[in-house]
């Protein structure tokens, strides 16, 4: 008589999720997609280069009212505008809408979900993969900016080095809560792409310009929290900005983040598992 | 069915005179985009600064206390400001998928197999874009001046600014074509219109954040050229005769913005091709 197979256990949510991941991150990582996030991430290099250069050519430096500008402070500036109102929004829109929908795309996701793991892990593994592999290229970005701007107008590395620390750990976070938030987008509407852009570029920069409560609805409130240093006055919006900004503590900032990243992850997941997703013929 | 004839008939049909097909694309392409619900409420969205602005206008000519609220030649200007979030999102809805969509399903061979030139093409899907922007700049602008002419009851004020409807029809075709030939181009060079909508997101967000930097260290308004929407607020100003918001000259801003549109007809020019046949 022949034994009874035995029956193999289905794994768990976390190491089905590592065994997307690890699929996953070498896609990501050598994609066209990620051509882009570096010439995105090359801009402020090479604006950067820019700056150093001309800031060794004409020695009295630049000059804000009057002032040497610290390169500290240039450094600053280049987070606030380069990196937390632009680069973080769009590569959470730009990868997190995509996580499922590039599979449904490609007509692709079927592979993933008749293997024996919960539906679920597909899109933690995806995330996951999508933050590494965000961070592993945000992150010399932001080093290579610093690099090159903190030196200017005689700061001090060494003074500034902490702070640099506490931007790649707030935009690690940042990347993350985004990415979550449009995973969610991605997983439950159709049209993924306009909905982050309008959360991105229209709700969050709008709703951050009025009083009261409507602003803790936002990633960017409690985000900006973490940000270290001054916001910059380059317009009339954000002297606006400046107005009515109300800065929560870091650890509510910490704690709406955490939650923001928890709550929107378990809805996808929930998405993923229930919805149908039906493919393009 | 059995087929009973496999004899060949003539087409009996109507012809279309050459140079008209692109009048074919944008139709269906209209038609397709007007179906949606999702796209309808976008554009009503659009409409509701006319509405505003609308009430201003009532209320500054019938109200005597509301006189401060009376219109000028600034008011359409910057309606058409407020006016450009929206055309960015109905330019990404509309104009990301426009060609992106067409190569993705290998359908590009199958137009250009057919009596229609590249140009043809090209022109019937810049127009659909274009129909739609200027639905929400140019066409509720020209309202806004038609009502000021009802509300008030005479044409002083458009006697008086003269130049408004030239104005207004000159600086809303400049926009519209640059940012519609730009995100056409943009839709030729992938086949994933996520990427493409991403991809001009970049280009209008991205100059826009690099000048705030330059601004922000300079302190100098000269460096406004960069950024794509800072040149058509400087040419916006220059056509509505108003002060010049940024210290660059505007001819160099017009530059960029007709330099930009002829960098995307060269793109389009040489992305929109059929099979190439190697011998």
């Amino acid at each position: 008589m022949t034994e009874p197979a035995t029956r193999r256990a289905t794994p768990s949510v976390f190491v089905s999720a590592m065994r997307i991941f690890d699929l996953s991150l070498g896609q990501m990582l050598w994609s066209r997609r990620s051509v882009f996030l570096g010439l995105l991430l090359g801009g402020p290099v090479l604006l950067a280069i820019a700056l150093r250069v001309v800031s060794v050519l004409y020695t009295s430096g630049f000059r804000i009212n009057g002032a040497q500008a610290a390169g500290a402070s240039v450094f600053g500036m280049m987070i606030w505008l380069l990196y937390i109102r632009f680069i973080v929004p769009v590569l959470g829109v730009f990868y997190g809408t995509a996580l499922i929908a590039d599979e449904v795309d490609d007509k692709t996701i079927t592979y993933l979900f008749t293997r024996p793991i919960p539906r679920r892990a597909v899109l933690f593994g995806k995330f996951l993969a999508y933050l590494v592999c965000t961070v592993l290229l945000v992150l010399p970005s932001v080093m290579l900016v610093f690099f090159l701007i903190v030196p200017i107008g005689g700061s001090s590395i060494g003074e500034a080095f902490p702070s640099l620390l506490a931007d790649l750990a707030m935009l690690a976070i940042g990347l993350a809560a985004y990415g979550a938030v449009f995973a969610l987008v991605g997983t439950r509407l159709k049209r993924p792409l306009i909905v982050g852009l309008v959360f991105a570029f229209g709700w969050e920069p709008a709703v951050l310009l009025f009083p009261g409560y409507l602003k803790r609805l936002t990633v960017a409130y409690y985000l900006q929290a973490l940000v270290r240093h001054e916001m910059p006055q380059d317009s009339a919006v954000s002297m606006l900005l400046q107005v009515f900004r109300e800065v929560p503590s870091v650890l509510t900032s910490l704690v709406g983040l955490a939650v923001i990243v928890g709550v929107t992850l378990w809805l996808a997941g929930r998405a993923v598992e229930q919805r149908e997703f039906v493919l393009d013929q | 069915m059995p087929i009973h004839d496999q004899g060949y008939r003539r087409y009996s049909g109507g012809k279309a005179p050459r140079g008209y097909g692109w009048a074919v694309i944008t139709r269906a392409g209209i038609r397709t985009l007007v179906a949606k619900r999702a796209f309808l409420g976008l554009l009503l969205l659009a409409w509701f600064p006319f509405f505003v602005r609308a009430v201003q206008i009532y209320a500054a000519a019938n109200l005597p206390q509301a006189a401060f609220l009376a219109p000028t030649p600034s008011t359409f200007r910057d309606f058409l400001g407020q006016q450009d979030i929206f055309a960015f999102f109905i330019t990404v809805y509309v104009g990301a998928g426009l060609i992106a969509n067409d190569r993705r399903a290998n359908a590009l061979q199958i137009y250009l197999s057919k009596p229609l030139t590249r140009a043809e093409y090209v022109f019937g899907k810049l127009a659909i874009l274009m129909t739609f922007l200027l639905l929400v700049t140019w066409v509720p602008a020209i309202l806004l001046l038609i009502v000021q002419i009802a509300f008030a009851g005479n044409f002083t004020f458009f006697q008086n600014n003269a130049y408004l409807f030239p104005a207004i029809t000159v600086f809303t075709f400049l926009d519209v074509t640059m940012v519609a030939t730009a995100m056409l181009a943009l839709s030729s060079l992938s086949k994933s219109s996520r990427y493409v909508g991403i991809l001009y997101a970049a280009v209008i967000f991205f100059t826009q954040a690099v000048y705030g930097v330059l601004f922000a260290v300079t302190r100098s308004t000269s460096f406004s050229w960069v950024s794509f929407p800072a040149n058509l607020t400087q040419v916006g100003d220059v056509i509505f005769r108003l002060p010049l918001k940024y210290s660059t000259p505007w001819p160099v801003s017009l530059l960029m913005i007709l330099g930009l549109i002829a960098v995307s007809g060269l793109v389009l020019e040489r992305r929109v091709r059929g099979v190439e046949v190697v011998a």
